[in-house]
């Protein structure tokens, strides 16, 4: 079968199971869940042959969509390696989840919504994937917005979890806007939303990217990336988003949607001009650090779990800003991996402990579920970065390279180099604490001690990304190695979308002679991190000890900055003025003058008119004789 | 000797003045619809003047198309002043003013 074809399956078939859930088993969840999974390992099976059988070359099938006169929109998919890359990472992350999610939800009675929810994110991403100009991107990237929105939501009976879809759906809107301007702005000014021809234009005229133009068009369409990628200043809504049932938080809100951000930058990565990059660059490593920072404040493990994603966003970030769009993508795809497991292995002690989110209210869960406490210690190990593990081969280049620059190019680098060895430093804290209070001491609470380990559903997709924590790095790295024989799965060319950058990367370090170097900070870092953890968290009773020592330090971490707070006051006093001002013209202008003005004019017109109306036959006749007098006096040239 | 154009025009003009004078000055319905029968016959007499005039038949021909549709309406607008009598009991137009109110 053609590949175009099969590609075409692929991004139908999530959204014919999503329109199969709405309209015929909204009250079946058991049905629901098993098409859902269904789906979910049928496209990872059709993505996998999708790749295997692939020859490498770029696929740009398009069906015409719009026409208005002459004008025709195209819509259609860019099958390239980057495209390659993700389609496995979010086909193979999602499918695990998703069977994940039958265990996780068992107990749920709106199974069915939510797995279609499940099945219409699933569209949403692959058309993002997929997509091969900025306004399918966009329609898609809409799409993912409101699956995300209905997914927090699944518990609509809380409060919290209405208010924090509506602040994810909000916030998202405000990035969105930039976003569609620079579409419309980039149509205006290349001519073309195709990403080919735009690759074709910029390649061509080098001096295009050197315009105001193209400098806010690369930042107008980063606007989008900053929203949907909760990049600062619109970073608040990823951490309330945990709201939503676990699983999703691992789909959506840390392994793929997130990360299709970074996906769209590095895709448009061409049009991004020296000044975007570097405000990306510096918005994330700040973010890194500070995001690592908070999630220390935080004591309900998904939310520390979420500023640890904020914090690799802002690595991802950091990556693209220095100009390796390629190895944003290489730590995205190892940040899907131990990412998902970290926030599968929280889902599965969430369920063990009765939806307990508090880490001081578990403890010592290792002895009881050794399986989830295994993946959930290989996947910290790796996030932090610890050597041979995944994180280690993405987030130490991403590291070595700012180092790299501080030597080349100028000091300002040695400061991105602080931050990200920092927010290094960070991770290593905040994993081992999580790890340490929740699965090793005595239990703090009833729940916690009776919990038991996780069904074969939950613990299957745990194993399996877990394992990807371990070798997917290990795996990509020695991909030429294994001479040609893995080939099979992913042409060479297609890996070196990741390979590249990296290899670029270490050369480079290995001349100047710091990869050793570097490499041992990194690991003492880590080390260090974990050590420290667990003398310090490790023995903790109950409470955070951070509390205890620094209760001030805690609390601003705990409200992060009060960024919320700096937007509540911004919505309540400065917009909420400004919407009042417009709110008195409103009732001048629009009300008082235009409706009510006209309305009265009509109504005088009217009283005027019913005056001539005396209900009397021979004043009609009267009228009716002034009138035939009037017309006669025009007739023959009177008023001439 | 025979009348010219101008005699038959002034009789057709007087008859039409005497029709709209009845029609203003009348109060009751079935007067003021007699006036108005002779409006109508005060324009078929000078429409067959024209004809005569301008010895074609254009205009005899027009008047019996006239006084054919007039015999309709003068069914219809007698049968409509009867049933308004009935319901009524009046004829006079200025007590026929339930709109007005």
């Amino acid at each position: 079968m053609d590949l175009i074809n099969i590609l075409t399956v692929i991004l139908l078939l999530p959204l014919g199971s999503a329109a199969i859930i709405a309209l015929f088993l909204r009250r079946q969840g058991k049905a629901a869940a098993a098409l859902s999974v269904l789906v979910g390992f049928a496209i990872m099976g059709l993505s996998l042959y999708v790749l295997e059988s692939w020859d490498g070359v770029t696929l740009h099938p398009t069906w015409e969509w719009l026409r208005f006169g002459n004008f025709a929109y195209s819509m259609g998919f860019y099958f390239d390696h980057q495209a390659a890359l993700m389609l496995l990472v979010v086909s193979f992350v999602a499918g695990w989840i998703q069977l994940f999610s039958v265990g996780y939800m068992d107990e749920d009675e709106a199974q069915g919504r939510f797995f279609g929810g499940l099945s219409i994110f699933m569209f949403s991403i692959l058309g993002i994937v997929l997509a091969d100009n900025l306004v399918m991107l966009f329609v898609f990237w809409e799409l993912v917005g409101f699956s995300s929105y209905m997914l927090i939501a699944h518990y609509y009976k809380t409060d919290f979890a209405n208010m924090a879809s509506k602040k994810a759906f909000i916030v998202n809107r405000v990035g969105d806007l930039g976003f569609i301007i620079g579409i419309a702005w980039c149509y205006h000014y290349y001519g073309t939303l195709d990403l080919a021809e735009l690759a074709a234009k910029v390649a061509a005229g080098h001096a295009l990217l050197g315009s105001k133009a193209a400098i806010g068009i690369g930042l107008l369409l980063m606007c989008g990336f900053v929203g949907k990628s909760a990049q600062f200043p619109l970073q608040v809504w990823l951490t309330d988003a945990m709201a939503g049932p676990t699983p999703v938080s691992a789909l959506i809100h840390a392994a793929t949607m997130v990360a299709a951000g970074i996906y769209f930058m590095a895709r448009v990565f061409f049009l991004l001009p020296t000044f975007t990059q570097e405000w990306i660059m510096w918005s994330g490593a700040i973010m890194t650090a500070f995001a690592g920072l908070c999630a220390l404040g935080q004591t309900d493990i998904k939310k520390s779990l979420a500023y640890s994603t904020l914090s690799h966003l802002g690595y991802m970030a950091t990556a693209l800003g220095l100009g390796f769009p390629g190895l944003a993508m290489f730590h995205m795809a190892m940040h899907a991996c131990f990412k998902a497991t970290l926030f599968l292995g929280a889902g599965s002690v969430i369920h063990a402990c009765h939806h307990e989110q508090d880490i001081y209210k578990m403890g010592g869960l290792l002895k009881k579920m050794p399986l989830t406490g295994l993946s959930f210690a290989v996947a910290s190990a790796s996030i932090a970065a610890v050597p041979f593990l995944s994180g280690s081969y993405s987030k130490d280049t991403i590291i070595t390279e700012a180092f790299l620059r501080g030597m080349n190019e100028g000091p300002q680098f040695y400061v991105i180099y602080g931050l990200i060895l920092f927010a290094a430093l960070c991770t290593a804290l905040y994993m081992g604490r999580l790890f340490f209070v929740t699965f090793l001491g005595q239990p703090r609470s009833e729940h916690a001690a009776h919990a038991h380990e996780s069904s074969w559903y939950m613990t299957v997709p745990l194993l399996v990304l877990g394992f990807l924590s371990v070798s997917a790095g290990w795996v990509v790295y020695n991909w030429d190695w294994a001479a040609g024989k893995m080939d099979w799965l992913l042409p060479m060319d297609t890996v070196s979308v990741f390979l590249d950058d990296f290899r670029k990367i270490e050369e480079a370090a290995q001349k100047e002679g710091v990869a050793h170097g570097l490499e041992l900070v990194a690991v003492i870092v880590a080390i260090a991190g974990f050590a420290f953890t667990y003398f310090f968290y490790g023995r903790a009773k109950e409470g955070d000890p951070l509390l205890a020592k620094a209760p001030g330090f805690f609390h601003v971490l705990e409200r992060h900055g009060w960024f919320d707070d700096l937007y509540d006051w911004y919505v309540a006093k400065v917009q909420q003025r400004l919407c009042d001002v417009m709110a008195f013209f409103d009732q001048l202008f629009i009300r008082f003058f235009c409706v009510q003005g006209s309305g009265a004019v009509a109504g005088l017109t009217g009283a005027a008119l019913r005056r001539t109306q005396v209900g009397s036959l021979h004043a009609y006749v009267y009228w009716f004789l002034a009138g035939v007098v009037l017309f006669c006096a025009f007739a023959t040239g009177f008023f001439n | 000797m025979n009348p010219g154009l101008q005699a038959y025009l002034t009789v057709a003009s007087a008859l039409f003045a005497i029709g709209f004078a009845g029609v203003l000055v009348r109060r009751n319905t079935l007067v003021i619809y007699m006036c108005l029968e002779l409006m109508l016959s005060a324009s078929t007499l000078g429409l067959v003047a024209f004809s005569r005039y301008n010895n074609t038949m254009d205009g005899a021909l027009f008047v019996f198309f006239i006084i054919t549709v007039a015999a309709a309406e003068v069914a219809v607008g007698l049968a409509i002043i009867v049933a308004l009598y009935r319901r009524r009991r009046t004829v006079q137009v200025d007590q026929l003013n339930y709109l007005k109110n």
